[in-house]
């Protein structure tokens, strides 16, 4: 298959079952939320060394937050439930917590729910209290500004993580500038995060290692100064590859990031240098989530 | 839509306990067994079809009581979640208490102790309250511990005694001793409010519009402050169709006084300012 001179590989990309939760951080204004928001989602980019992935959904407005304050939409994600408690709990206790005029609130609603601020009330040494409203409880903690304000409990539910493309081209600039092109359409989504920095990494792995006790490695495959090694399977006019991830809370979140992903991709075409687009495909062996890429297009 | 309706005669000598009207209805008994019921009425024990006429099964989760007077204890007694009572006139003492999750409107005035000891649920009163509203039943030791009580109008001294939890919403005046002895929960009106408000209380919330008459010593002035939390239970009292909705959804600034800690209480008394 071939878009505006952009060869569709024929292949699929590999995601993998994950457990989500969304939090909405409110302040006093964007500026503050926004910085509770990127301290807590930083250090997030992959549960491989970070335990947990991370990012900012959106920008919510006065009228769709909880305190009618300005605030931003978090989504995390994690292999599983306990470790996604566990990395709400530090990181809301450290980045949100500690950041002037913030309170935090679950952005989601599920039966199944994780602790948000039900053991970090205990900061507040006898001198928090509680609310129920309107069936949620939610905890007053005296702190230096006033009362952080947070609710017991955050919705967790089941996700899908590392769903991915993969673009090839003929300069570092021309990648670039395609990675962009789908970050900026990729991130107009509801419930989808681009977990690393700026939405693209450029150390694609593979999965596993010559090195006992490493769980991925770089992905030589397709880089470009291995051309022309055993296993590198790129060609003389790349130069360049550049993946983004894609972590949502549903595949068809994750199928549609991919389809805005791979459209504005091949909207620059191949005569802004972009040659191919492939999905990172690990024989099976990441996940049980497969995102045929020319389905994905022809949808 | 009510289709049971259930209406008293007025013939009573004595007061007259209603918690046989709460078991027609959980147990959902036709107008014929509910007649049979027998009810102690003073020294003697009377059926039911003697004191009230009743159309329609009990098989309706709506149920109107008519012509009720303050003779009529214990009015919507437990009603679990689902059902709903709506009572035109005057009710007596204990009306909703240890309600379950039921909805009961009441068209009149009410006695004391109504809400006491409720669980879950929701008591509307359009009318006035008297004492002990929403206090604990005597002998127990919490008052209402969840759902919310809105009164259109004025109740009586001890509002809220014992109170462990919920929300009672008064848009007229509270009498003395509000909030006593209270363990959390939020008391809230937009009249005034009478002596000692807060005597006793450990922990929760009174949200008054104004100082209360004679305010106890034992409460420490904390200053001014905007409450975030005050939003949102502003979206909680703006919710129901009362006075209440004339406040403003943003409104957080507040003089906040915390006691009562002649008992060690970090309750608190938030005055509306601005």
């Amino acid at each position: 298959m071939i878009i505006n001179g952009v060869v569709i590989d024929d292949t699929f990309s590999e995601a993998f079952s994950m457990r989500a939760t969304r939090v909405i951080i409110t302040a006093i204004n964007y500026k503050w939320a926004r910085h509770a928001a990127e301290t807590m989602t930083g250090f997030a980019t992959s549960v491989i060394g970070c335990k947990v992935e991370a990012g900012i959904e959106r920008a919510m407005g006065n009228h769709e937050t909880p305190d009618g304050r300005p605030g931003m939409s978090v989504l995390l994600f994690s292999t599983d439930r306990k470790t996604l408690q566990k990395q709400l709990e530090a990181r809301v206790g450290q980045c949100v917590l500690t950041c002037p005029t913030t309170a935090v609130f679950s952005g989601m609603d599920s039966e199944d729910q994780i602790a948000l601020g039900k053991n970090l009330r205990y900061f507040g040494d006898g001198y928090q209290n509680s609310k129920l409203i309107g069936g949620k409880r939610f905890w007053r903690i005296p702190v230096m500004d006033g009362e952080f304000v947070c609710e017991e409990m955050a919705g967790v539910q089941k996700a899908i993580g590392g769903g991915n493309i993969l673009i090839f081209a003929r300069t570092v600039s021309q990648v670039l500038l395609a990675c962009e092109a789908a970050i900026d359409s990729m991130s107009m989504l509801p419930n989808i995060i681009l977990p690393f920095p700026g939405g693209g990494v450029r150390s694609g792995s593979k999965v596993g290692s010559k090195y006992k006790g490493l769980s991925a490695s770089t992905n030589h495959h397709y880089c470009p100064t291995l051309k022309g090694t055993p296993g590198n399977e790129l060609n003389k006019n790349i130069e360049a590859v550049m993946e983004i991830v894609i972590d949502g809370l549903t595949t068809e979140d994750v199928r549609l990031a991919m389809k805005r992903g791979i459209e504005a991709v091949c909207d620059l075409g191949k005569s802004q240098g972009i040659e191919k687009i492939t999905g990172g495909n690990y024989g099976g062996k990441l996940g049980e989530h497969h995102f045929y890429l020319r389905d994905i297009v022809d949808d | 839509m009510t289709n049971t309706t259930v209406t008293f005669n007025g013939l009573a000598s004595a007061r007259i306990d209603m918690r046989w009207l709460s078991e027609a209805m959980t147990q959902s008994y036709t107008a014929d067994q509910t007649n049979k019921l027998t009810l102690p009425v003073g020294n003697k024990k009377i059926e039911v079809g003697e004191l009230f006429n009743i159309s329609g099964n009990f098989t309706n989760n709506t149920v109107q009581l008519e012509g009720c007077t303050p003779k009529l204890d214990y009015i919507g007694h437990a009603l679990p979640k689902g059902a709903q009572l709506i009572v035109t006139g005057d009710c007596g003492h204990y009306l909703g208490a240890q309600l379950a999750g039921g909805k009961v409107t009441i068209i009149g005035n009410t006695l004391d102790f109504a809400g006491c000891s409720m669980r879950e649920g929701m008591i509307e009163v359009k009318g006035n309250c008297a004492d002990y509203l929403g206090g604990a039943l005597p002998g127990h030791k919490k008052g209402i511990a969840g759902g919310t009580i809105l009164v259109h109008g004025n109740t009586g001294n001890f509002t809220g005694d014992l109170m462990r939890r919920g929300i009672i919403m008064v848009t007229g005046d509270i009498g003395d001793y509000c909030g006593s002895r209270m363990i959390a929960g939020t008391i809230t009106n937009l009249g005034k409010i009478g002596k000692q408000a807060g005597m006793g209380m450990r922990r929760g919330t009174l949200l008054l519009p104004e100082l209360p008459e004679d305010m106890a010593s034992t409460f420490t002035n904390c200053g001014r402050h905007n409450l975030g939390y005050l939003t949102l239970l502003l979206h909680q009292l703006r919710s129901h169709d009362s006075e209440f909705k004339s406040l403003h959804s943003m409104r957080r600034r507040v003089q906040k006084y915390m006691g009562d800690t002649s008992v060690g209480g970090l309750g608190e008394i938030l005055i509306w300012i601005g």
